[in-house]
């Protein structure tokens, strides 16, 4: 299955993985409307997103997160009935929501992101 | 006068008691509970080491309420 | 199942048509009223004064009840009412425990106000369909069913014939019967009882949801009361409730993101501190069993005891081995602490499913306490086969818990025998003729029938029929105002003495829980400490029903630092969420001083109500002494180390060289004067006279001097 593989060592916080990701998904660049978010640490910048490890799916009370073929764990939007379980659920903190939406988002593996990244901290890659 | 308060209660002290050898005596086995001695808060991981000391004003709260 | 037969038996009746609503800030501003006698639907517009002083939820219940009946209305006549409503909360889906239905009507074994609190999805989906609450009147001559369309704006009054009545059966048919396909059957909810209901007074309402993932409906109980012997009263067979398109947004709240963001909160509380706290998500309300046994506070054989060596055969390791896990169990969007537990294809060994393979909604730990050790009964595969039975024939499993107790103790006594019963050997621990007794209360035959009539008319008939002693019985019989103790033993908690006997509906834990805080943590020592506990803990727990909330939430949880606290019991955290949601949906400046101040005005009402029905005042918060201290020599003497210590520190009397009787007198004296000093202190406290009223004074501080409270106060001061 594909996932995002993160490499934190090599981030250099410059964000455009966050500008990246919401420009797809929500046609305007704001980090918090981004399923990848950058947390910069003292040390070392944390890069936090989905690895489809599917907790979500199990605790979601009406079946609207599944696995797809490829292994990405998906939300249906229809069935959402927002109440965030998997927000506060997600081992990773990588389940996000924004007020201006009832329903939640997460990275789904695209790949916009790591096209941006100058320092390949981040990339698509087959599990 | 090897004695001490367990909430507000007067309470036989024995030398070397700790607070979990306390619990264990009155069978407080109820997970949520607020240790406290002489009004300082003592943390979970340290019931094993913490010994009360004669005089000591000990509170051990319960936090239930109820199904 | 042959469901196109069942529904071409049904006979239309009235159909009806309405504007679809909207809801505003957790308002949709309507309530429906259905009169079963002459088959009238109208809607009632909610007025301001409505909103200001009742909320929503139970508040607007026995708003429309007092509207409804006289001073002279019975539980069976056709003026008394059902009312169902959410509240102005209800139905958000981001903060757990936010679907409850309140149930309101007068009930059969007070012959007062009874409310009475339920998950499933029928108060939600009530509110999205266009209504805040649903009034019911009347007696219908046949068995009806009343199905609301929320979607199509329609309902119908039907005559339905031939469906089951039990609810296990009922629930699947009616859903299967008004769903389309399998995807819309998580979008309806039926409320039904069951064939107890048909006889006994402790009938239940049955409220459903719909399982996504075992495909199955699940049961939730409108338990205390008897509301459900009501409902089969009126010859209602269900209510079925159908709306589509359940979003986090209904409500249309003046501010969704205050709401989100406590939501979000708690989830992630829940998520990571369950596991070490109640683990409520693995066993539910069932993980105290144990605890209580180690406190003595497990209810055994009637209230004796308050433990039990046998305890371990029924502890929540047991059930948590039975319990399917895994399953997010929540009975409403959004609960992320999912109490509700199911076993899987549990397979019936008695009755009229004997053989079937069948889900058990629980079990809960009430039912644990009452169908198991308050009757002797430590068999984990009976509590549960008595769980399922009481579940689908509506018998509320406290109540029947509690009265199986009592009769155990009339049985071993000599007060009932086997000629009395039937055959019955109501012995203590004998699971078969509990089941036996709950079947025949089903079938509406024999003791069981009897049984089914509440501890309060049992000790009654006893007196009359069979000569028994009045006064062992008022002392054994653990009831009051009618209604059946809920299951912990408060001997050794003054508050939780006056938790159980100083509420407005009977002695249940809906109200107040204070035994730890009092008994073990000795943090309420004087009378003022108590009384300011039992104002403080009934009028905040009073809050979650006129809301559509559930109790758990806020406090079978709790923050990491919450022990850092000021008041660790209130949980304040979790208090400021309640703040923060209802600010949230319905667009005021509440705080938390606020809160408890709405609560006064419906508690005080509901005092006023009861005062109104010929109850309400001090001789009615009296408590059997069972609930008090020992009344048997057997009970004393085997605590015999603890209450010869209190008489001798707290009494100051010599218990050396006394008789057991002698000490148990002094003791007895003692306590009853305790409760009595604590009654004087909660009256106090609340604003009420000594003989329990609320004064005018009271009501004006509390902005509740409505005319009509006035009026019923008056005669009474």
């Amino acid at each position: 299955m594909k996932v995002l593989k993160r490499k934190p060592e090599l981030c250099i916080a410059c964000h455009a993985c966050e500008s990246a990701c919401s420009t797809t998904w929500f046609k305007e660049d704001n980090a918090e409307k981004s399923c990848i978010r950058i947390k910069e640490g003292e040390k070392e910048n944390v890069i936090v997103s989905c690895t489809q490890c599917g907790e979500c799916i199990d605790v979601c009370p009406v079946q609207a997160i599944t696995r797809d073929k490829n292994g990405i764990v998906r939300i249906n939007k229809s069935i959402c009935v927002g109440c965030f379980i998997c927000v506060g659920f997600c081992p990773e903190l990588a389940m996000f929501m924004n007020d201006e939406y009832i329903e939640p988002f997460k990275c789904v593996a695209c790949g916009q992101c790591a096209k941006q990244c100058p320092t390949e901290a981040i990339s698509i890659e087959q599990e | 006068m090897d004695m001490i308060k367990l909430n507000n209660r007067d309470y036989e002290w024995e030398e070397g008691l700790t607070v979990r050898r306390l619990l264990q005596k009155e069978t407080f086995t109820y997970p949520r509970l607020i240790v406290k001695i002489n009004n300082v808060l003592v943390p979970d991981e340290e019931f094993e080491s913490t010994v009360i000391r004669d005089g000591d004003d000990v509170k051990v709260i319960h936090l239930l309420a109820g199904g | 199942m042959n469901i196109e037969k069942l529904k071409s038996a049904h006979k239309l009746l009235k159909e009806y048509k309405y504007e679809l609503g909207k809801i505003e800030r957790g308002y949709t501003n309507r309530t429906l009223y259905i009169n079963l006698g002459d088959n009238t639907i109208k809607e009632k517009t909610v007025t301001q004064l409505m909103k200001d002083k009742f909320i929503g939820g139970k508040g607007f219940g026995l708003y429309y009840l007092w509207n409804a009946v006289t001073p002279d209305t019975k539980w069976n006549s056709p003026e008394n009412e059902i009312v169902i409503a959410s509240g102005p909360v209800g139905g958000i889906t981001q903060y757990p425990g936010s679907g409850k239905s309140l149930v309101c009507s007068l009930s059969p074994l007070t012959g007062m106000p009874m409310d009475s609190n339920v998950g499933g999805y029928f108060g939600p989906l009530l509110k999205f369909s266009g209504f805040d609450a649903l009034e019911l009147q009347g007696k219908a001559d046949k068995d009806v069913i009343v199905f609301i369309d929320g979607n199509s704006g329609t309902i119908r009054i039907e005559e339905a014939p031939e469906e089951a009545i039990d609810s296990h059966i009922l629930g699947e048919q009616l859903t299967e019967m008004y769903a389309e396909n399998e995807e819309d059957k998580r979008n309806i909810s039926v409320v039904s009882a069951g064939s107890a209901a048909n006889n006994a007074y402790i009938g239940l309402l049955n409220f459903t949801f719909y399982d996504v993932r075992r495909k199955q409906i699940r049961l939730k109980q409108a338990g205390r009361g008897g509301i459900g012997t009501v409902f089969r009263d009126k010859k209602i067979k269900a209510l079925v409730v159908k709306f589509a398109g359940v979003k986090g947004n209904l409500n249309n709240p003046a501010d969704q993101s205050s709401i989100n963001k406590a939501g979000i909160k708690l989830h992630k509380e829940i998520h990571d501190l369950d596991d070490k706290q109640n683990r409520m998500r693995q066993v539910g309300t069932a993980n105290i069993i144990e605890v209580m046994d180690q406190y003595d506070l497990l209810p055994t054989h009637n209230y004796k005891f308050g433990g039990h060596p046998d305890t371990y055969k029924i502890s929540s390791k047991v059930f948590t081995s039975m319990i399917t896990q895994n399953t997010p169990d929540g009975c409403w969007y959004g609960c992320s602490m999912s109490c509700a537990k199911a076993v899987d294809r549990f397979e019936l060994k008695t009755g009229p499913y004997k053989g079937q393979k069948v889900i058990v909604d629980g079990p809960e730990y009430e039912n644990a306490a009452g169908l198991g050790s308050n009757c002797g009964i430590f068999d984990p595969y009976a509590i549960l086969e008595l769980n399922f039975y009481c579940d689908t024939y509506a018998v509320d499993t406290i109540s029947y818990g509690t009265l199986t107790a009592f009769l155990m103790e009339c049985y071993e006594n000599g007060i009932i025998n086997k000629e009395i019963t039937g055959g019955l050997e109501l012995n203590f621990g004998n699971s078969s003729a509990s089941l036996e007794m709950l079947h025949q209360m089903a079938r509406g035959e024999g003791f069981g029938k009897l049984a089914g009539l509440g501890i309060r008319n049992l000790k009654r008939i006893f007196v009359e029929q069979y000569g028994a002693d009045p006064v062992f019985l008022n002392d054994i019989g653990m009831e009051q105002k009618g209604l059946e103790f809920s299951e912990y033993m408060p001997k050794e908690s003054l508050a939780q003495q006056g938790g159980y006997g100083l509420t407005n509906k009977g002695p249940q834990h809906d109200e107040a829980w204070l035994i730890f805080m009092d008994m073990v943590n000795n943090q309420i020592p004087t009378f003022e400490d108590k009384a300011e506990a039992l104002h403080y803990f009934p009028m905040f727990r009073t809050w979650f029903g006129l809301n559509g909330l559930c109790k758990l939430p806020w406090n079978d949880i709790a923050p990491a630092d919450n022990k850092l606290t000021e008041e660790p019991a209130k949980i304040p955290d979790h208090v400021q969420n309640y703040v923060d949601i209802f600010n949230g949906v319905t667009g005021k400046k509440i705080d938390k001083n606020e809160l408890i101040v709405q609560s006064e005005r419906v508690y005080n009402f509901q005092r006023i109500f009861n005062i109104r029905m010929g109850y309400g005042k001090r001789i009615h918060d009296a408590i059997p002494y069972r609930a008090m201290g020992p009344v048997t020599a057997e009970e004393y003497l085997s605590r015999q180390e603890r209450y010869d210590k209190q008489l001798k520190e707290l009494v100051g009397f010599n218990p050396e060289g006394k008789t057991t009787e002698e000490k148990m007198a002094a003791l007895r004296a003692y306590r009853k004067d305790q409760y009595e000093k604590l009654t004087d202190a909660v009256y106090k406290r609340r604003g009420w006279t000594m003989d329990g009223v609320p004064t005018v004074e009271h009501l004006k501080a509390i902005g509740m001097d409505l005319p009509e409270l006035v009026e019923v106060v008056k005669k009474h001061l």
